[in-house]
């Protein structure tokens, strides 16, 4: 197993390689570069293409593609992740303001979501035809079908504008910030986020436990006497987890910019609405770390998945 | 498992593209933004384009008849739209000069007159199988309804048009001049373009018709007007200027050189909680005196609320002075001015006075001035901030057309001399003195603000708003940055070292971190959330009237949107 890992660790150079350059790639092939939206478009009437240049060249934009793309490249090797071409600012900085307020939301929206989704699930399958399956169905249907601005919105005119129990957004307490000031702010946010993605986990563990319920290793087990608890627990709880892992797993990316629609939404100063500006604005070191890390996220997921699946079923051999 | 990891791949993959197309359709960058009028989408067939080849060789193009310029600008029924689309949230534009004593009440008319306009292109031969290439920048909804109603009063009078939305690089697209500014032909690409002109000063409106102006894209030498326009240029004196105005206007009207459409408005909104001790309300886009220290806010943190704040830096003042609410209220400039941006008495300096020729500006600064780190305020501090308004690429072109006129300014700007001549220091005196004379140096020096030079000597110019001095500015004015959250919030204190006090209890002022436009401005409204404001658009100003609590109130600006009409010869862009 060991060496199965470190061969997938040693697969992600090529891949992150390639794919860092079709970031790069893809940043390029947009229309405009910085410059053009550091000036705003009625402002640029007044300016003259050799202002547009000097700022180009002080930004390094006038190099060819390839040049610009190796510096990149060489600056990451060395640890220099470059700095924002909008403010100047290390994009390195930008990443640890921006991270902890989307790790925050993310984090939580999975952790709730994982925990209620397959606690739902279990119970599902556990009741399958009853009146709470068909219920929580139904609503699992409409967390999968509502869009997260849509309920983000109605919370928002609800909780906020009406009932007045909760601020209609942002991240903010003052100076000296304690979680539990902030607690008001996080709720709304994270329940919409946690709630479209619950369904999905729900549905996943209802259907993978009606599979592992149905398999002769649970009449096995029962016909040896074990309490019926232990064997949907121990026996089809453990391999049903299975699929569910490889879900959860897959949303891990999720993390970094997973959270954009709510982020928009709630005015959550973290990494999605960043990346949204940045990739707007055509700011190409912020937009290849965050990509960077996006992408290496989803690899590292991957692996992880490998692993805990391997753990989880005694049938799956990594080799 | 090798499936696996190829799946695992391919999702790597396609989320990394994902995340780039997803973010791009989704603002500025898309490139479908194309809008073609429902009937005419079918016009453009195959034969017309195979008929009008050989014409594209005679170059020439029929906008260059100031008859068809007529035509277009009366097919279109400005005062409807400006009552539907707008619902009178706009003012018609007879001239780029919105109505007032600026404005000659002289001018030829044209209003809406489809029976004329379509005369006029009778008698200008219009070619009918002719598709006008209209280009605009902005990515608003209101925009693309615009463009779609005019199109259809084009199609009226049997004028085909197709509008597209530019991307990228868009002084390369707009405003390159031809090199032979009489006879042409165009370095553009496109017959009409929807723009705006937000003017500090009425030159700006006029000045980008001279054959001799960087950004005349459109405009062939014009008989005398660059006379005109220079005559505009060098008086100080008010009544002069209206008058020299007034002719440029009729000129610009009769030859109809661009086609202004409306003014718009801006909207202060302001909450209940909020006494503004009787300031007068103005031009926002810029710095006026709102006595901000005389205002009373009935909350009990002693916060005002208001948006602007940054959201990766704050902005350098080089291109818009005032926009922001931040930078007025933490940098001071050398005179004040009032709502309707006209200079009045002095703000860091005590007194100022305008040589007898024009040609000269002696500024006596307060003494005891300190920036908000203590450190002591000085001449040296207003000279630097006019020779780095001087290096730094963006600065506005009012304010760099009165730095330019500064003695000495050619020879700093080329690095023949590093200090510029033409600005003296004396003590508390500082002399500032013009090679010729600058009609608008006073308004200049109302709103542009001076910048620290022990905190900005080492920034570079071209790269200005990268330095790290815009995380969290210093500066000189009633209130100091304290608290900064990048793209969450930022709070400025009042500051006790400022020369005035005034009679208001704002201790803080809370800026929810903004753009140019606010998309949460309506919700934070809503919630209680926004104590002072404004904006442009018309859509918040018709929410947040409807919100208890908050008032919101007009005021003219000087912003035309208008069409430039490209007159120097170009092959038809849509065949």
């Amino acid at each position: 197993m060991s060496s199965y890992i470190i061969r997938k660790f040693l697969m992600l150079i090529p891949m992150l390689l390639v794919i860092s350059f079709l970031i790069y790639l893809g940043m390029e092939l947009m229309p405009g570069d910085a410059v053009d939206f550091l000036i705003p478009p009625d402002a640029l009437a007044t300016m003259n293409q050799e202002q547009l240049h000097a700022m180009r060249e002080a930004l390094g934009l006038n190099d060819p593609f390839f040049l610009r793309y190796l510096k990149w490249l060489w600056g990451m090797l060395h640890g220099d992740f470059g700095y924002s071409m909008q403010s100047g600012v290390p994009v390195l900085t930008l990443m640890k303001n921006h991270l902890p307020a989307t790790i925050e939301l993310t984090v939580t929206a999975l952790v709730m979501s994982s925990v209620f989704g397959i606690i739902l699930g279990v119970v599902c399958a556990l009741k399958k035809g009853t009146v709470a399956d068909q219920i929580l169905s139904m609503i699992g249907m409409i967390g999968v079908a509502v869009p997260q601005f849509l309920l983000g919105l109605i919370c928002i005119n609800g909780f906020s504008l009406h009932l007045n129990i909760l601020p209609v957004g942002g991240r903010m307490a003052y100076a000296g910030q304690t979680f539990l000031e902030r607690l008001p702010y996080l709720v709304m946010p994270a329940v919409v986020l946690g709630f479209s993605l619950t369904a999905g986990v729900m549905r996943y563990g209802r259907s993978s436990m009606l599979d592992s319920m149905g398999k002769d290793y649970m009449k096995t087990a029962r016909s040896k006497g074990i309490p019926e608890w232990r064997v949907n627990f121990l026996h089809g709880l453990r391999t049903a987890m299975t699929p569910v892992v490889v879900l959860i797993g897959f949303r891990l990316p999720m993390l970094i910019g997973g959270a954009v629609v709510v982020e928009e939404i709630f005015q959550w100063p973290g990494i999605g609405g960043l990346f949204v500006a940045a990739v707007r604005s055509q700011n190409t070191p912020l937009v290849m770390i965050i990509g960077f890390f996006s992408v290496l996220l989803v690899l590292l997921a991957s692996i992880i998945v490998d692993i805990i699946t391997a753990l989880l079923d005694p049938r799956i051999k990594l080799s | 498992m090798k499936k696996k990891r190829l799946i695992a791949s391919l999702l790597a993959i396609s989320v990394a593209i994902g995340l780039l197309t997803a973010c791009g359709s989704g603002g500025s960058t898309s490139t479908t933004a194309e809008v073609t009028t429902a009937a005419e989408a079918g016009a453009a067939d195959d034969t017309s384009a195979a008929q009008r080849t050989p014409e594209t060789t005679d170059a020439g193009t029929p906008l260059a008849d100031v008859r068809v310029r007529q035509a277009l600008t009366m097919a279109i029924d400005i005062e409807a739209i400006v009552e539907g689309l707008f619902e009178g949230k706009a003012e018609v534009a007879k001239s780029f000069t919105a109505p007032g004593e600026w404005l000659n009440p002289q001018l030829a008319d044209y209003s809406y007159n489809p029976e004329r306009a379509r005369e006029l292109l009778k008698e200008a031969n219009w070619p009918s199988d002719y598709t006008l290439d209209v280009v605009y920048y902005y990515d608003d909804q209101q925009t693309v309804d615009l463009m779609t109603v005019i199109g259809q009063y084009w199609q009226e009078v049997g004028v085909k048009a197709q509008f597209r939305k530019l991307e990228g690089d868009l002084a390369a697209q707009l405003w390159v001049p031809p090199a032979d500014r009489l006879n042409g032909p165009s370095q553009v690409k496109w017959d009409l373009a929807y723009a705006a002109v937000a003017a500090l000063a009425e030159s700006e409106f006029y000045n980008r018709f001279a054959s001799t102006a960087s950004n005349n894209s459109t405009v062939p030498k014009q008989e005398g007007l660059d006379e005109l326009i220079t005559a505009s240029n060098s008086t100080m004196d008010t009544a002069a200027q209206i008058n020299a105005f007034f002719e440029i206007q009729k000129f610009v009207g009769e030859n109809q050189l661009a086609i202004p459409l409306y003014h718009q408005v801006c909207f202060i909104y302001t909450s209940d909680k909020l006494d503004t001790a009787g300031s007068k309300f103005g031009n926002d886009q810029f710095s006026y005196e709102k006595n901000i220290l005389d205002w009373k806010i009935d909350r009990t943190d002693k916060t005002l609320y208001t948006n602007g704040g940054p959201q990766e830096f704050f902005w350098y003042p080089m291109v818009n002075p005032g926009y922001m609410i931040n930078t007025e209220l933490v940098f001071d400039k050398l005179i004040n001015a009032d709502a309707e941006l006209i200079p009045t008495d002095g703000m860091l300096a005590e007194s100022y006075t305008v040589a007898a020729d024009d040609k000269s500006i002696e500024f006596m600064l307060r003494d005891g001035l300190k920036w908000h780190d203590e450190q002591p305020l000085t001449p040296e501090d207003v000279k630097f901030t006019i020779e780095l308004m001087l290096k730094a690429p963006g600065t506005n072109a009012v304010a760099s057309e009165v730095m330019s006129a500064i003695a000495g300014a050619t020879d700093f700007k080329e690095g023949k001399t590093d200090s510029l001549a033409g600005v003296i220091i004396d003590g508390n005196k500082i002399t500032v003195n013009f090679d010729q004379v600058s009609a608008n140096a006073l308004a200049v020096f109302s709103q542009w603000p001076i910048l620290p030079k022990h905190l900005l000597e080492h920034a570079v110019p071209e790269t200005l708003q990268q330095d790290q001095f815009w995380q969290k500015p210093i500066g000189s004015g009633p209130f100091k940055v304290d608290e900064v959250i990048l793209n969450n919030y930022a709070t400025l204190k009042r500051w006790d070292g400022y020369y005035q006090e005034g009679t208001g209890n704002i201790e803080t002022v809370h800026m929810f971190a903004s753009g140019e436009n606010d998309s949460n401005l309506v919700m934070n409204a809503s919630a209680g959330n926004i104590d002072y404001a404004w904006s442009k658009s018309t859509d918040d100003a018709k929410a947040i009237e409807t919100i208890e609590g908050m008032n919101s109130t007009p005021a003219n600006i000087k912003y035309t949107r208008c069409f430039y009409v490209n007159q120097f010869p170009h092959e038809p862009n849509i065949k």
